[in-house]
């Protein structure tokens, strides 16, 4: 018995630090399972405007640009000239603007996307299951997300224009 | 613990049994070993019936450390304590998973003020989630586990290994003990004994002149089965976590729409939704004319599976219904553990179609309907002579800054469609033509004067809608709140079994007799862990039947807890 003592001590102390570490980290960086700075990019299947399904997962080893839009949300269509100027200048460079619709039928994006005179990808979002899994609240919300697909930095709201050139250059690496 | 134990210490009793450090009964013969103990003359200490706890051996490593915090019952009560504390901060104002759609940064000042704000600050608006009392909860796992090991296994090694012959001390410095003469031979007097211990459900064995009889041993494993509850109930509560074992969430299903349940395969159809309120007959005479009470909200639901082309947007998916049933309050749809509740409804009808008559104005001539969806329509149409070619749309239809039209929101609350119709007597070009479905948008906006600016003079087309058949729109709309928690039945199971404990804890006592019989004497000894009252009454009536009339005050040793 003295023999088998301290190897069960050592396989019981080792669980519970594993199922009590477990528990602890998923209560400190967890939390609802929406993406943080630095946290993993969740993947997620929709259809394009081109008729195709995209997923995040074929731009892996490209930096991506993911913003959020509606065509009703007046900031997103501000800057939607922006995005396309980062998208012509950064293309060649490894760097994909993706355009998320939320929640609005073929037509109206369709007729926006003339409208603004844009020719980077988007997808819609119909069944609103990105907007979710990214935990994307107001419109619009920017992604950059790194090649090795982990989330670098989010900006919430109408994109600094000044900035954007920087922080997708930033994004890229020196 | 904090007593310091000698370097070297003679643990070999006289009995020749060799004694792991820390014990204080000898686990052979019950001799007190250490000699404080041997010499003092009170009740002896027959906790884990004297044998050393693992805890209490030598040689503290960092494990041992580490062991040795978790094993103190000491710890576990200052665990509990924190626990109960820090849960009694959770209850000051309600946390933030009770509410559906809050900005918690801001409900809380909003709501109760700086205190609020103070609260929210500390991370208490989510005490149950907080790293803190998560580790407390952990820590008190850990606790429970390594102080059942650290005492059910010498206490099952010293019960399962008892000698019958006990040293005399032992049996004398029992809280229950009588010393006193007996005639004939020692065996012949123990034998006599051991019928009447067997009929009150004793298990009897002998050793010449020894008696060892016991009863109700498994009450003492209660305690650990209740700890072996316990565990299963936090590690079912940890597994909630996991993802797919619980799902909690809130879903709108407007009437007569599909709507795919996230993160499942399901889909859920609202067949129509229903709410019944009492009849001022109904209700009692004070509520007439002041109150409104409902009586039914009803849902009825279809569930679907998705059985192919689930997760390729680009296909419809392929359902096939596996339940359906009319959701009340208390009574969900369930389905494989999944539960859908009533939860809330919104009455305002939503606009899903229309099917507008394309008119002449002047001679009254209609060229025909069709139908027109407001989401995903057809993007041309055809009435007569004419195809409508739609070029615009808006949901919720507006003016921006500069002027130009605008949806202002995805929800069909005011829609309007720019169509391009062409056809007889029209422009070659076409002539372009705003139509709102809505009445009330057709004045808001001024469809006429719209039409009459981009048509020109020569306007004499109309879309008009006939009658309400032809309008479909969703009468109302339905939530529910969906539900799994398979880890459920796991916390069920735990509980059940802290129950089993209890009971056996409880309603049952470990009791223990030890006799020896020497030389015309009777020592006898008898030890129980609980009701040393109903103990003392058993051993008089059964010494009676051995014709030994015994006062049962005189069996107690002193000690008190009678």
């Amino acid at each position: 018995m003295g023999k088998a003592r301290k190897p069960i001590q050592i396989v019981i102390l080792f669980l519970i630090v594993l199922l009590g570490g477990y528990a602890i980290s998923s209560s400190v960086f967890g939390g609802d399972g929406k993406p943080q700075e630095g946290g993993k990019a969740p993947n997620f299947e929709l259809l394009g405007l081109d008729g195709a399904t995209h997923t995040l997962e074929e731009f892996r080893g490209k930096s991506v640009v993911l913003n959020f839009w509606g065509s009703w949300c007046a900031p997103c269509v501000k800057e939607m000239p922006a995005l396309q100027a980062q998208w012509e200048k950064w293309k060649d460079q490894g760097v994909v603007v993706l355009g998320v619709n939320v929640g609005e039928d073929q037509m109206t994006v369709d007729n926006f996307v003339k409208l603004v005179d844009i020719d980077f990808p988007v997808v819609m979002d119909k069944g609103r299951d990105a907007v979710r899994s990214y935990g994307v609240s107001p419109l619009p919300t920017t992604f950059f997300i790194n090649t090795k697909g982990r989330v670098d930095s989010i900006h919430i709201g109408q994109l600094d224009l000044n900035s954007l050139d920087e922080q997708i250059g930033k994004l890229v690496g020196p | 613990m904090s007593k310091h134990e000698p370097l070297i210490s003679n643990t070999k009793c006289e009995c020749g049994h060799q004694n792991p450090v820390g014990t204080v009964l000898c686990e052979a013969c019950g001799k007190p070993l250490d000699e404080k103990e041997e010499n003092a003359s009170g009740n002896l200490e027959m906790r884990y019936d004297g044998v050393a706890r693992r805890s209490q051996r030598v040689s503290p490593g960092v494990i041992d450390k580490v062991w040795n915090f978790f094993s103190s019952v000491k710890i576990a009560i200052y665990l509990i304590v924190l626990t109960l504390l820090g849960a009694m901060l959770g209850t000051i104002f309600p946390q933030e998973s009770t509410f559906l759609n809050i900005d918690a940064s801001t409900y809380y000042e909003q709501t109760y003020g700086t205190a609020g704000n103070i609260y929210y600050r500390l991370g208490l608006s989510h005490t149950y989630e907080s790293w803190w009392f998560v580790t407390l909860l952990v820590m008190i796992g850990a606790s429970l586990v390594i102080c059942s090991l650290d005492r059910v296994l010498p206490l099952y090694k010293a019960l399962t290994r008892q000698k019958i012959r006990k040293h005399r001390q032992f049996l004398t410095r029992q809280k229950l003990t009588l010393n006193t003469e007996v005639e004939g031979e020692p065996e012949e007097w123990v034998a006599r004994i051991v019928q009447p211990l067997k009929k009150k459900g004793y298990r009897v064995r002998t050793e010449g002149g020894a008696l060892l009889a016991e009863k109700h041993r498994f009450s003492r494993w209660g305690p650990y089965v209740i700890h072996i509850g316990l565990i299963i109930f936090l590690l079912a509560v940890l597994a909630r976590g996991l993802p797919g074992l619980n799902m909690d969430q809130h879903l709108a299903f407007p009437q007569g729409e599909t709507v795919k349940i996230p993160d499942t395969s399901m889909y859920l159809k609202n067949e129509k939704f229903t709410v019944e309120f009492y009849s001022e007959e109904e209700m009692p005479e004070e509520f007439r004319g002041k109150k409104v009470l409902p009586k039914l909200y009803e849902t009825k639901a279809v569930l679907y599976e998705c059985t192919a082309d689930c997760s390729d947007p680009s296909k419809e998916p392929q359902l096939a219904e596996v339940a359906r049933h009319d959701i009340q309050v208390n009574s969900p749809l369930s389905y494989q553990g999944m539960k859908a509740y009533q939860f809330d409804y919104d009455l305002t009808p939503v606009l899903r179609s229309v099917q507008p008559d394309l008119v002449n104005a002047s001679t009254g001539e209609s060229y025909g309907k069709f139908r027109l969806d407001m989401k995903n329509p057809q993007r041309s149409f055809k009435a007569g002579p004419y195809t409508l070619e739609l070029k615009e749309k808006y949901m919720d239809f507006g003016l921006n800054e500069e002027g130009r039209p605008v949806s202002t929101s995805p929800y069909p609350n005011a829609p309007a469609f720019l169509f391009l119709i062409r056809g007889p007597d029209l422009p070659a070009e076409g002539q372009q033509y705003f139509y709102f479905p809505k009445q009330v948008d057709k004045e808001r906006f001024q469809q006429e004067a719209i039409n009459d600016k981009l048509g020109g003079g020569t306007r004499f087309l109309e879309l008009e809608v006939g009658s309400m058949t032809d309008v479909d729109f969703s009468e109302s709309t339905t939530y529910l709140n969906i539900r799994v928690d398979r880890a459920m039945p796991f916390v069920w199971i735990g509980a059940a079994i802290v129950m089993l404990g209890l009971i056996l804890g409880f309603y049952w006592q470990h009791r223990r007799i030890w006799l020896i019989v020497e030389g015309g004497q009777l020592v006898l000894g008898g030890h129980t862990n609980k009701n040393w009252f109903g103990f003392r009454r058993e051993l008089v009536s059964i010494l009676e039947q051995v014709d030994m009339t015994v006062d049962d005050k005189s069996l107690d040793n002193g000690g008190g807890m009678a």
